[in-house]
């Protein structure tokens, strides 16, 4: 069994009410999970739900109301100088100073992580060329694209060649083929050097196809963690597709007296239904002279299972 | 090095270490100048001039520890630096030094540009000149702790204290006159302000009367209290911001 390199134990960050009368706000409540040498663990969860409060938590930018964060069994509330040593952290909402040129900015913080020059050198131009901002070296920040200042806030994160990285959304503004790119950069850097990661992001197929394991925050509560698969197989209603000759509105009254949604667009019904329940479904459609053209299933996805959490949490 | 490189390509940064720095200069020198005609002081337009190096060595010791503070919060640079290795004791040392560099840079342009167009050798003073750059560079720091500490507390929407604290130094430090030329009042306060002790004796210095090392000890002490206190709130202020978050500068 694979080494835990960082532990939360019972993480909670309370903000003072704003006004005389307010609750205090509870942004994260009492997480627990770890994080294992060489895993990529995925932390989900819709806006507002604790995530970038719970990274701003590790990385030491903001201090916890109550919990322990321990990275390779030391405390980090102690050990932060030593342990920051080998964490590194890359969100594409934060910034690097405009006016200095890209590998400025990356010697300087080659330079906080004790790296000798031509070890920085190699790295810089290793990273760069990998994510295609190589020719713009000598270009300050302001003068970059904003996808490309996240191709540098990422080389800026694997510089110093971490034990862990908390990537904070890091393909957000990047184009479908340069999201690809990174993320099979990140998966290299899994297998090749043992990183472990901390991803958030918006993208479920991402996460699904990256992360070894899924933490889904709500309301700043863990809710769920469990592989991705798992987690979308845990959303019990498949989606049957059906373009029918005729009979649109009788299906759809039949699947609203079996107790599925359903709904209808130009001559496909799209109806909400259990994988097991589908066989004695379309029976009866054919006992009912309702003939279909085409079918297709889709199975559940990790998306379902976001939808599904985020639908909870409206309706409470 | 993080602030060293926008140097080569920024001219804001330029004209804050030497282009304000010879306007004054120039403005002063000739005010200066025109008083001592108009005035029975001696060596009014040196005790000016004087005044002024010392001023620009208080203003860039403060503005170095705050503007450098409002750099990286201005650049979004703020969370990422101190996601790193790097400690607030570390930043504050390099910020220290940077503002011992830039100072560096504009005596040695205007120290020169006053003789070549005044006549007025500063120099003059010899070694005495080493505690009066030193007393002056401790008061900037702490003045610099304090603002920049009242920004991490109160966030950006109150950065106008990096450039506007430093201003009260200038009527309570006696910088151009001297200080019994003060109300009694603003006289009282401004013997609590480690700087007028250093402008006293440089005013003695340059009348030719010998200088008081008391004042010199006064103004140490004095500078070693406030730069104590003035770190310890710095140091509260930047735990304070952490507990609200460093991303809140966003």
């Amino acid at each position: 069994m694979k080494a835990s390199v960082l532990e939360v134990d019972q993480l909670t960050k309370k903000y003072p009410p704003s006004k005389k009368g307010e609750a205090e706000f509870i942004a994260v409540n009492k997480i627990s999970f770890v994080l294992k040498q060489g895993e990529i663990l995925g932390l989900l969860g819709p806006n507002g739900a604790g995530k970038s409060t719970t990274i701003q938590m590790l990385v030491g930018n903001l201090t916890p109301t109550f919990g322990t964060i321990e990275y390779f069994n030391e405390d980090f509330a102690t050990h932060r100088t030593e342990i920051l040593d080998h964490v590194t952290f890359a969100s594409t909402y934060i910034k690097m100073p405009w006016r200095l040129s890209v590998l400025e900015n990356l010697w300087v913080y080659g330079l906080l992580y004790g790296l000798r020059r031509e070890v920085f050198v190699r790295r810089a131009q290793h990273l760069l060329e990998f994510f295609n901002v190589w020719e713009q070296k000598d270009k300050t920040l302001n003068q970059l694209s904003a996808g490309q200042i996240t191709r540098v806030m990422l080389a800026k994160a694997f510089i110093p060649h971490p034990k862990i990285v908390l990537l904070d959304e890091p393909t957000a503004s990047l184009d479908p083929e340069m999201a690809h790119e990174v993320r099979q950069f990140v998966l290299r850097q899994q297998k090749e050097f043992g990183t472990s990661i901390l991803y958030t992001s918006h993208n479920m197929d991402e996460v699904a196809n990256v992360c070894d394991r899924v933490i889904f925050l709500k309301s700043g509560k863990i809710v769920a963690e469990d592989t991705p698969e798992k987690l979308a197989q845990s959303v019990s209603l498949t989606r049957m597709r059906l373009i029918l000759k005729d009979g649109l509105k009788r299906t759809a009254r039949f699947a609203k007296e079996q107790g599925f949604s359903s709904n209808i667009d130009g001559r496909e019904i799209v109806i909400n239904i259990e994988e097991s329940l589908i066989a004695g479904f379309l029976a009866c459609l054919a006992d009912a002279k309702i003939e279909y053209t085409q079918i297709s299933i889709d199975k559940p996805t990790l998306e379902d299972y976001f939808i599904n959490q985020a639908k909870k949490e409206s309706n409470v | 090095m993080r602030h060293l490189y926008p140097l080569r390509r920024d001219f804001d940064l330029l004209s804050d270490m030497l282009y304000w720095p010879l306007v004054d200069t120039l403005i002063w020198g000739i005010t200066g100048r025109w008083l001592t005609e108009e005035s029975s002081i001696p060596r009014l337009v040196t005790a000016i001039l004087t005044g002024l190096v010392l001023w620009n060595v208080i203003w860039r010791s403060q503005s170095e520890v705050g503007r450098n503070l409002m750099d990286e919060i201005w650049n979004n640079n703020l969370s990422n630096l101190f996601s790193t290795p790097l400690k607030i004791s570390e930043w504050l040392t390099a910020v220290i030094g940077l503002s011992f560099i830039k100072t560096t840079v504009t005596l040695v342009v205007i120290i020169p540009a006053i003789f070549i167009l005044y006549s007025v050798n500063i120099l003059e003073l010899g070694l005495w000149l080493i505690p009066f750059f030193f007393l002056c560079s401790m008061t900037g720091w702490w003045v610099g702790l304090i603002s920049s500490g009242v920004v991490l507390r109160y966030g950006p929407k109150v950065q106008t204290i990096i450039w506007a604290l430093p201003g009260i130094l200038l009527p309570f430090s006696a910088i151009y006159f001297p200080v019994d030329k003060l109300p009694e009042v603003i006289k009282q306060i401004s013997m609590m302000v480690p700087t007028t002790y250093v402008l006293e004796s440089m005013r003695a210095a340059v009348g030719g009367a010998p200088i008081d090392p008391t004042y010199l000890l006064i103004s140490l002490g004095l500078n070693i209290l406030y730069l104590t206190l003035a770190g310890w709130f710095f140091i509260r202020s930047f735990a304070y911001s952490k507990n609200l978050g460093l991303d809140r500068f966003l």
